[in-house]
């Protein structure tokens, strides 16, 4: 692997310097790059790629920091023993923080950074009082001889973390679990009905983002000897964390690496000199001319919107299968395979969904139809896991969907599409197709995922636009992507939402070709539709709802001549003129 | 009064209304039919200013709105009663009619303007320091439609007013619309309940996917091919 | 266990220095609530206030200073929210930019009045009463009574006048208040200014209370938010309700343990609310 050994190279050459006999000057001011380097890495874990910004980290590396100096001050353990503690110590406090934190569903953007500087402030005041009590830790210990001087050996210490940091960094970024981690950001709920077990991935995220925090904690504790609360946990390094990961580009594991790199240099080259007070003015206007000009980092801003390598790749000539184990053509006594019993569903005292009973047979093409607010697309999200039913029950082949978290009913063969069409905005259309596979009914790695992607761009149009960036595509092109998505993950069942609304009517021809051909591969699809023609051309019944009840089954003309689906679409006196009937 | 020619309005990239064409006089009643996600809302948002038009003729007693900030649409004499009421719910039932005629010209009429709603929904006189959130769905309508009358408009707009209310009220609710038009007021409504709105109109226009596919005569319109395929799918 | 005394002259004490959370909270608040930026350099220029205040004071009388702090602090406020509006689209960036502003504003005052502790000199400063067994200072109580005078007179405004009602309704639906004549973006600056102009007013009585240094920004930067979000963001009587409980807690419990316990009560407040009622944001 190219990648390990450009690590060992850079490792060992960086590695050679404390042997150079440098003054202690040059060992000092690369111990702090590098320590830079490795907060910036590690809180970009969480933070830059799941979006989840924290104004905590200093809680996690004043953890390391207060276990290794109580550890060794007041316990005379050996320093290096303290450290797996250390790195323990913080990830424990982030699994327990993001065990309670990442449940509640309202708490992301600026409530988790003001929540995360909190907890700082509160650790803080415990170590303060608890460990610290007031005066400061000193913290004199042997440090092993790994180098000529300390200053080296501590040099060596850190650099060993930070390729520890930037190579985790560089393993979750080409991961499945950092590709849910980067849905995650642009849009956690449709991540999670997409398949990504999002708490389970936050979750994780955090933890490593805190152990690695501790473990430089735990070091820089004996770097600076003398321990304090208020240095510690001081709020410059929360921020200066969050401004070296922006200034590098958040969207890359490298880009806190650069970012720190810069700030680091900067903030030495001034306090070195004679102006430490203009340097903190400097990273302030640093920090606002990022934001403005420079919104995705120097790196952002350097390379392509795809930054991961790409094999070129064409198409491969396959037809994609959907094949979910049915071929006949479908009849009016197939086997039903979602039932839906008295399902409700209320929102602040409006009722969406009232007993709603019907059920969807295998292999067919179901209409669901209904005026505005009749409570289909309530329906659609209830099914999916976005929302929680009130009542009833919905069985999917036998078995009970509510309850169920979103990516485990993805996992059960279950997808959709968006009304509105919601693609991730950060990755490319291929990697917002390659996504389901990877997460849904068929877990496929990522080369496998990514050639079923291509199948299912060829077969909707998109292969031309594989490398754009879901802003470049039209609604047209968009509500394709959103088909795409749905199918790549290989669907037994497939909820079609408004897929129609919006487009010209050679598109929608288009578009209704495509159904049937999804159809002809085997999926069982609900189409919920307004455009009225459509329904009557692709479906094989229509399930019409009104007020979040069902009030008519059945074929299609049938259905909309029944007087009571006329009343509920045109009013009572529209039947009374006559002139309704054919 | 208004003329709306060849009226094109888009969100982001997906064209809503493709071309609409519509006419009123002073003190007409004039309704848009059409099934759902035809573009009705679409149409009177960008009539009321809540979403600009990009293109064609929008005007108002001879002046041009295309293009004009959005709080300066009702100094035309334009009031919406938006679908869903979207009521200032952390105000009172008093405070949202107050903010109804926070417009200059209505300011100064504040007094009689809340006398006179009060008088036609009896109902809010009652209620007009309780929480605007608190009321039911027919009394919230009650206070949309009020709200919008205290800018004394010269055209009231409605979209879908009858919209989750239970046949009972919306009669009344037609009852209101039809003598606050006797009162002056033009008003343009939109609706999908196709039998109340062509109950009470004098022209109609049915809308589907983005198109004005016919205007005339009510009746006229009861009888045609248009409404039965647009909403119902059927030939 | 402190005598009652003791005890009396801590909640006292809690009661004022609460009034000056509440204070420092009401531009917070209205910007925040209403605007939707939370404005961290809010506390930057609440001190840099403090020290106009601070370096005016050897010629004027304090309060006098307001006439040239607070006209200059409205348009600051109004240029600011020009700038956040144009350049930082979303809460996050609303946050870094006013972060990095504070960085720069802290700075300045440390060039200028370098990183020491500065104590303004005033005639009021030995000022104070003595009521049964208690003391009452000059300019804490002088703190209360104009916090009291600004929330409550900002409640008013928004209760009762035309531009509260716009703005009210302005935050909770800026399409249909425009629809009835509102003007986002002129109500906007307004506020802005506003919050900027509050933010001089409580500079002057940190000034006249607490001795000032570059490093206390970030002291109040918790108690304060913490104020804000339990008093509720866009109200002008809520900042200072909870201040003052907040303020009275500290009190009592630096007078019933430690001092360094104190900094506990606001996090871990403001910790549960966001806890447990993350909508209300």
């Amino acid at each position: 692997m190219r990648a390990a050994g450009g690590f060992v190279l850079f490792g060992l050459a960086l590695g050679a310097i404390p042997f150079l006999g440098l003054p202690a000057f040059y060992e000092t001011f690369l111990y702090l790059l590098l320590h830079a380097v490795v907060l910036a890495t590690s809180w970009n874990i969480l933070s830059g790629y799941s979006g989840y910004f924290s104004f905590g980290h200093g809680a996690f590396f004043g953890t390391g920091v207060y276990v290794t100096a109580a550890l060794v001050a007041q316990y005379d353990w050996h320093f290096l023993a303290t450290l797996p503690l250390a790195a323990g110590a913080a990830a424990a406090l982030g699994l327990a923080l993001g065990a309670v934190v990442f449940r509640v569903r309202a708490l992301r953007g600026e409530l988790f950074a003001l929540l995360t500087l909190a907890i700082t402030f509160v650790l803080a005041t415990i170590m303060l009082n608890k460990v610290d009590g007031g005066p400061g830790i000193q913290v004199m210990t042997d440090i092993p001889r790994l180098a000529p001087t300390a200053s080296g050996a501590l040099y060596l210490l850190m650099l060993a973390i930070a390729l520890l940091a930037l190579w985790s960094a560089r393993a979750v970024f080409y991961s499945r679990f950092g590709t849910g981690l980067f849905a995650i950001h642009d849009d956690e709920d449709v991540a999670e009905v997409m398949g990504v077990p999002t708490y389970r991935f936050k979750l994780a995220a955090f933890c490593l983002s805190c152990a690695l925090a501790g473990l430089a904690g735990g070091i820089h504790a004996v770097f600076v000897s003398y321990v304090t609360v208020a240095e510690t946990f001081s709020i410059a390094l929360a921020v200066n964390v969050v401004l070296m990961s922006a200034l590098g580009g958040t969207r890359h594991w490298l880009g806190p690496a650069i970012g720190a790199i810069v700030i680091t240099a900067l903030l030495y080259g001034f306090t070195a000199g004679e102006a430490p007070v203009l340097g903190r003015a400097l990273v302030g206007v640093i920090l606002i001319a990022v934001i403005v000009l420079m919104p995705e980092g120097i790196l952002g801003k350097l390379l392509t919107p795809s930054p991961r390598k790409r094999r070129a790749r064409t198409n491969s000539g396959t037809e994609p299968e959907l094949r979910s184990g049915n071929e006949r053509a479908p009849s009016p006594n197939s086997e039903p395979m979602l039932v839906a019993r008295g399902v409700s569903k209320s929102f602040k005292g409006v009722q969406a969904l009232v007993e709603a009973s019907f059920e969807v047979r295998r292999g067919e093409i179901l209409g669901l139809v209904g005026p505005n607010g009749s409570g289909k697309s309530t329906f659609i999200n209830v099914v999916s896991g976005h929302y929680l039913a009130d009542g009833g029950s919905l069985l999917f082949e036998g078995e009970e969907l509510l309850g169920r978290p979103a990516h485990r009913i993805a996992r059960a063969g279950i997808a959709r599409t968006y009304q509105v069409p919601r693609p991730f905005a950060h990755l490319s259309v291929l990697d917002n197709v390659a996504l389901p596979p990877m997460f849904g009914r068929v877990t496929m790695d990522r080369a496998s995922a990514e050639a079923e992607a291509w199948r299912w761009l060829e077969f909707t149009g998109l292969a031309g636009k594989a490398h754009a960036r879901p802003a470049e595509l039209n609604l047209h092109q968009r509500k394709f992507l959103e088909l795409a998505r749905a199918l790549a993950s290989r669907p037994k069942l497939l909820f079609l939402d408004e897929v129609l609304s919006g487009l010209t009517p050679t598109e929608m021809d288009e578009a209704i070709r495509l159904v049937r051909a999804i159809r002809e591969q085997g999926a069982t699809i609900v189409f919920v539709e307004h455009v009225m023609r459509a329904v009557m051309e692709l479906t094989d019944r229509v399930v019409v709802l009104t007020y979040g009840r069902p009030i008519a089954a059945g074929l299609p003309r049938d259905v909309m001549r029944d007087p009571q689906v006329i009343d509920a679409y045109l009013g009572g006196r529209m039947r009374e003129e006559g002139s309704i009937y054919a | 009064m208004l003329e709306v020619r060849n009226l094109r309005v888009s969100y982001g990239a997906a064209p809503a209304v493709v071309d609409a064409s519509l006419d009123m006089e002073a003190g007409g009643l004039a309704v848009v039919v059409g099934p759902n996600g035809a573009g009705k809302t679409t149409l009177i948002n960008a009539i009321a200013g809540l979403h600009p038009a990009e293109a064609g003729t929008l005007r108002i007693a001879g002046a041009s709105l295309i293009g004009m900030a959005a709080h300066r649409y009702c100094d035309h004499g334009i009031a919406l009663v938006p679908e869903g009421r979207r009521l200032f719910s952390g105000l009172t039932v008093r405070e949202n009619l107050e903010l109804g005629s926070y417009r200059r010209e209505a300011r100064a009429r504040r007094a009689e303007s809340l006398a006179e709603v009060c008088g036609i929904f009896p109902v809010l006189k009652e209620r007009l320091d309780a929480a605007a959130g608190v009321l039911s769905g027919g009394q919230q309508q009650m206070l949309a439609i009020g709200r919008a009358l205290m800018a004394r408009p010269q055209l009231l707009l409605l979209d879908e007013p009858s919209l989750g209310l239970a046949p009972a009220i919306v009669l009344e609710l037609f009852r209101v619309i039809r003598a606050v038009n006797a009162a002056g007021v033009a008003v343009l409504l939109v609706e999908q309940n196709v039998a109340a709105a062509l109950d009470i109109a004098r022209r109609a226009y049915v809308l589907e996917e983005g198109r004005i596919v016919a205007a005339g005569e009510p009746r006229e319109l009861a009888a045609q091919p248009h409404i039965r395929r647009a909403y119902l799918g059927l030939h | 266990m402190p005598s009652a005394t003791l005890i009396g002259q801590s909640v006292l004490s809690g009661v004022f220095i609460g009034a000056l959370y509440g204070l420092l909270g009401l531009g917070l608040s209205l910007s925040w609530g209403m605007l939707r930026q939370v404005n961290l350099a809010h506390f930057a220029l609440a001190f840099l206030g403090g020290y106009l205040t601070f370096q005016l004071a050897g010629r004027l009388d304090p309060f006098v200073t307001l006439a040239v702090t607070v006209p200059l602090f409205f348009l600051a406020g109004m240029a600011l929210h020009w700038f956040l509006s144009r350049y930082a689209a979303d809460m996050l960036n609303t946050l870094l930019v006013t972060f990095g502003l504070t960085t720069i504003i802290e700075s300045a005052i440390q060039r200028i009045w370098t990183a020491d502790f500065q104590r303004m000199e005033s005639a009021y400063g030995a000022m104070r009463w003595k009521v049964g067994a208690f003391y009452i200072p000059f300019p804490e109580a002088a703190t209360l009574l104009i916090a009291m005078a600004l929330c409550g007179a900002m409640w008013a405004l928004l209760r009762f006048t035309d531009f509260g009602r716009a703005a009210r309704a302005m935050t909770e639906d800026p399409a249909m208040a425009a629809a009835f004549g509102v003007n986002e973006k002129r109500l906007g600056y307004v506020i802005s200014g506003l919050a900027a102009a509050f933010a001089a007013v409580a500079g002057m009585c940190l000034a006249l209370t607490h001795t000032l240094a570059p490093v206390q920004i970030y002291a109040w930067m918790g108690v304060v938010f913490a104020g804000v979000m339990i008093g509720g963001l866009g109200s002008a009587i809520g900042p200072l309700a909870a201040g003052i409980l907040i303020g009275v807690s500290e009190a009592l419990t630096m007078a019933l343990t430690a001092p360094t316990w104190a900094p506990l009560v606001s996090f871990t407040l403001l910790i549960a609310i966001i806890l447990l009622r993350p909508a209300r944001f």
